[in-house]
């Protein structure tokens, strides 16, 4: 006899704390004040009707001057920033919804860990278990100096500090067991003292004493998330994260990048099951395959535009000036970072061979192109599952407006719900219950 | 004649409610889902108060008996959640009352703290305070890596760079520095937004924010320093202090030296409002109300480790090793909080433990009768003290209480003119300025 293997895989969106699209033609209604998180939560519970595992909420912390030598293109463009504090948004969605989850970022490299532990417990507790840590170790000296440091320590060492914060923060929030609080009306106890402890840290980067001053949290640990793509960030992520966003480009490469995450996962011990690895798309969507590839067309016609958005972002992350360079030329050899390695390192194989111009037009931030009516778009996705293994995808909208939100919500959704390749209700309560259903 | 309208408060922390008083509801195992909280600040919203502030500490407290034992037992110092996570989903349920929530200038990063006070007052459309501690306890420090506190006076110098600090990170962004002009493509004017490159003695940050102004301008800035360090810094930056002093006249005294303090800073001393930690007794009649207060008594002379844990942790004094009915013996001495124990042997007077900690009160004056007496009670205090409100102490900490006060006190003193009865103003610091 056979066992059918579960041929569903997992939805989940990327977003920031950043106002949706406020120029194209579906912008809607202009929104100065996006901060008070009301459109969020409309997002947030079209993600939730349409049985998304979560919603990614990415961080950075700075204003970024990089390209060009000034801000001014970075915030004409208001993608880094103005940028809201993603874990408060996440504890605003989490009271507005009932089974998604919500995961946000947090720098291991910036947030004092103890404070770090406190607030996801406490967003844990406040949402029934559906709160998740995206783990990153930042990537700019901009940031850096924002905190008083010069620069941010390099790439490597801050995986090494991330991988002792992690486990700090562990720590702390098992310094409470499950139990710990027994409301004995008889011995007048409220907490057992006996299942709180200290945990005394000596690390090399951290200390703490502890215990956390809360309730361990309802998923024990909440889900750690993670993105890092170099062999660093790949073999922290093995090591501690429930779920990896990944971006590498075509299904043998995503297929390469999954296994060798299972295999490391393996040799940390762990089930390689216990650790999703989500890719990253942007379908571009409409009633007919033909209308998507004029949509397509239309968007990459504004060619200088895309390009110089895609610089400046990269400038951002990278800390290279890429308006320096000539576009007619190919990627210097000299181009480097220590901000996010991996991502220059998959461009600089894309672009084996064009010159930036060509890079940069054809270059989308996606593993696969989902272009077409929603049967083809769920054909492209249900395909990549196959040849890959899984386990999922993550949405980034390049221009978040309600209307894009639902034609991923109430097109392509439903159109894989009866393929019955995503899940119609959630089986279980927490965030890491839905990442580990199938 | 009657006093001018006031301010009312509700001073308290993201903790269990009561579980053993027979009104205890089913809310201390769920608290931590945070609707009790979201009830309490719709029935303060109802009630017109001004605002709600939580306080918070960074640690479980094993002082008392060498352990953490008893304060775990009672539930005092811990379990409590992260106020500032919180938040948000309380200013989503309401739209008018003024939110507090204490983040210690010892603990956070400046510029964090900057961002996450600013995306709050975004969230609640003007509605943040920031309760600004410099933290008391070497234990809480620990948490964070450090082997102690640095010392008191230090602290609040740090306090004053660090609070600079955050509100040159605000001023960043200018109030108009959000464009979107769709033609142009500019979201916002890169020209309206500035690296502060503060380099300070304590802190550095180059800047700028990379949020919008918040709608404040400057979110509300509340501070309870009693020291003259703590005064002093109090009067540069606050927009509300907390105070416990006791008594009619030593509540005149500090709001006086308040203003003066503030007066001298040359900032108009009506906008530094002064409110004072209260804990009312109210009953059907006064005898009802006085016999409350005498079962209230009652029962911390049965059981005084509650008082007597918490003395420990903020004294740093293990008081389980005292006889609990002879005076705390002369030769006892502590590290950091000299002046704490020096004022508590004045205030004890030779009072047994036991007897202190029923005297003791974590309020400025007694408030005891029915709600109408309560309120003139109120009403003379104020005209004698010349302002400015009062912070309303959960003691119990249950639904019962907050309707008690809500649905009985506020009323009365509505009646009487002392209490608004609508929010003139959008933005917390707007209604604190009212009157
Ligand atoms: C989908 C995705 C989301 C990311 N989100 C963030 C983020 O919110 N904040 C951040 O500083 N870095 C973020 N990163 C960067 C990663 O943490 C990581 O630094 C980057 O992928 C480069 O990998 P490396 O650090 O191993 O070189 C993200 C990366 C990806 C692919
Ligand atoms: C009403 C009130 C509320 C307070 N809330 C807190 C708090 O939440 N966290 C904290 O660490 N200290 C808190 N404190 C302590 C004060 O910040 C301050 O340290 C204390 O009043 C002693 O004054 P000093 O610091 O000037 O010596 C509070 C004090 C009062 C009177």
């Amino acid at each position: 006899m056979t066992t059918a293997v579960d041929p569903r895989f997992h939805l989940a969106w990327f977003k920031s704390f950043t106002p949706h699209d406020w120029r194209g033609p579906w912008a809607g209604p202009e929104d100065r004040e996006w901060m008070n998180g009301d459109s969020h939560v409309d997002f947030l519970q079209a993600l939730e009707r349409a049985r998304f595992d979560f919603l990614m909420l990415e961080d950075s912390l700075m204003v970024s001057d990089t390209y060009a030598g000034t801000a001014e293109a970075s915030l004409a463009q208001g993608g880094y920033a103005p940028k809201g504090d993603p874990a408060l948004l996440a504890s605003m969605l989490l009271s507005e919804t009932t089974r998604i989850g919500v995961i946000a970022t947090m720098s291991s490299t910036f947030v004092p860990p103890w404070l770090l532990a406190r607030t996801s417990a406490t967003i844990d507790h406040l949402s029934g278990g559906r709160f998740g840590w995206n783990c990153v170790t930042s990537s700019e000296n901009r940031a850096a100096q924002n905190f008083g440091m010069d620069a941010l320590p390099p790439h490597d060492e801050r995986y090494e500090r991330a991988a002792e914060y992690v486990d700090l923060v562990k720590q702390l929030w098992d310094s409470w067991e499950d139990g710990a609080l027994v409301m004995d009306e008889e011995t007048n106890t409220y907490v057992d003292h006996t299942k709180v402890r200290p945990i005394h840290f000596e690390g090399r980067w951290h200390r703490s004493r502890g215990p956390l001053n809360l309730m361990r949290p309802p998923q024990g640990h909440p889900v750690i998330c993670q993105a890092g793509g170099s062999p660093a960030g790949k073999a922290f992520a093995a090591a501690n994260a429930d779920v990896l966003l990944a971006l590498p480009k075509g299904l043998a490469d995503m297929k390469r990048y999954r296994d060798d995450i299972r295999e490391l996962a393996v040799e940390a011990g762990r089930d390689p099951d216990d650790i999703k690895v989500m890719f990253i798309v942007s379908p571009i969507l409409a009633d007919t395959d033909e209308e998507a590839r004029e949509l397509q067309a239309l968007m990459n016609a504004n060619a200088e535009a895309k390009i110089k958005a895609q610089m400046v972002n990269w400038s951002a992350t990278m800390e290279i000036d890429f308006s320096r360079f000539d576009l007619d030329e190919p990627l210097p050899d000299d181009a480097s970072t220590n901000g996010h390695q991996s991502t220059l390192s998959t461009f600089r194989k894309f672009a084996a061979g064009r010159t930036l111009r060509e890079a940069f037009t054809a270059y989308r931030t996606e593993s696969i192109e989902v272009v077409g009516s929603p049967a083809t778009a769920a054909d492209v996705l249900q395909e990549a599952m196959e040849f890959v293994g899984g386990d999922g995808f993550l949405i980034m909208g390049g221009t978040t407006n309600r209307r894009y939100v639902h034609e991923i919500t109430d097109g392509l959704v439903p159109e894989l719900q009866r393929r019955g390749l995503v899940r119609t209700e959630y089986a279980g309560a927490h965030l890491r219950d839905h990442l580990r259903e199938f | 004649m009657s006093a001018d309208m006031f301010h009312l408060g509700w001073f308290g922390s993201f903790i269990p409610t009561t579980w053993t008083t027979g009104w205890d509801g089913t809310d201390a195992a769920r608290w931590m889902d945070g609707k009790f909280y979201v009830d309490k600040v719709r029935t303060l919203e109802r009630a017109c108060f001004d605002f709600i502030l939580f306080e918070d500490s960074s640690m479980v407290s094993d002082v008392y008996g060498g352990s953490s034992e008893a304060t775990l037992k009672r539930g005092g110092w811990a379990p409590k959640g992260d106020p500032v996570a919180l938040a948000p989903i309380l200013a989503r349920a309401t739209e008018r009352i003024g939110i507090s929530v204490t983040m210690s200038t010892s603990f956070y990063p400046p510029w964090m703290l900057a961002r996450s006070v600013a995306t709050l007052d975004h969230m609640s459309r003007g509605r943040i305070g920031w309760n600004i501690v410099t933290s008391s306890e070497d234990l809480a420090a620990k948490n964070f890596g450090m082997d102690a506190l640095p010392p008191h006076d230090e602290r609040y110098a740090r306090a004053d760079e660090f609070v600079d600090l955050v509100t040159q990170l605000w001023d960043s962004w200018d109030a108009d520095a959000l464009v979107m002009d769709r033609e142009r493509g500019v979201y916002v004017d890169h020209t309206k937004v500035r690296p502060i490159d503060f380099v300070g003695k304590y802190y550095k940050s180059r800047g700028p924010l990379n949020t919008l102004r918040p709608p404040q301008g400057r979110p509300v800035l509340t501070q309870a320093g009693g020291s003259p360090a703590g005064r002093q810094f109090a009067s540069r930056y606050a927009d509300m202090v907390m105070a416990l002093p006791k008594g009619v006249p030593a509540m005149k005294e500090y709001r006086d030296d308040i203003r003066m303090r503030v007066a001298a800073e040359g900032r108009d001393p009506d906008r530094t409002k002064v409110m004072f930690v209260v804990s009312p007794i109210l009953g059907e009649t006064h005898q009802h109300a006085l016999d409350r207060k005498a079962a209230k008594d009652e029962a911390v002379r049965q059981h005084p480790e509650g008082q007597l844990i918490g003395w420990s942790g903020s004294m740093e004094i293990d008081f389980s090793r005292f006889d609990l009915d002879k005076p705390l013996p002369d030769d006892v001495q502590t590290n950091g909080h000299q002046s704490t124990l020096a004022n508590f042997r004045k205030w004890a007077n030779g009072r047994t433990l036991r007897e202190a900690c029923v005297a003791y009160r974590t309020e400025s004056m007694e408030l005891i009768g029915t709600p109408d007496e309560v309120a003139a009670q109120m009403d003379e205090a104020m005209q004698e003290v010349g302002g400015d409100g009062f912070l309303i102490w959960n003691q119990p900490h249950n639904r019962r209480y907050i309707g008690e006060i809500a649905d009985g006190l506020v009323p009365a003193l509505q009646k009487r003119g002392l209490m608004r009865t609508g929010y003139g103003h959008e933005h917390f610091r707007d209604n604190l300025l009212e009157f």
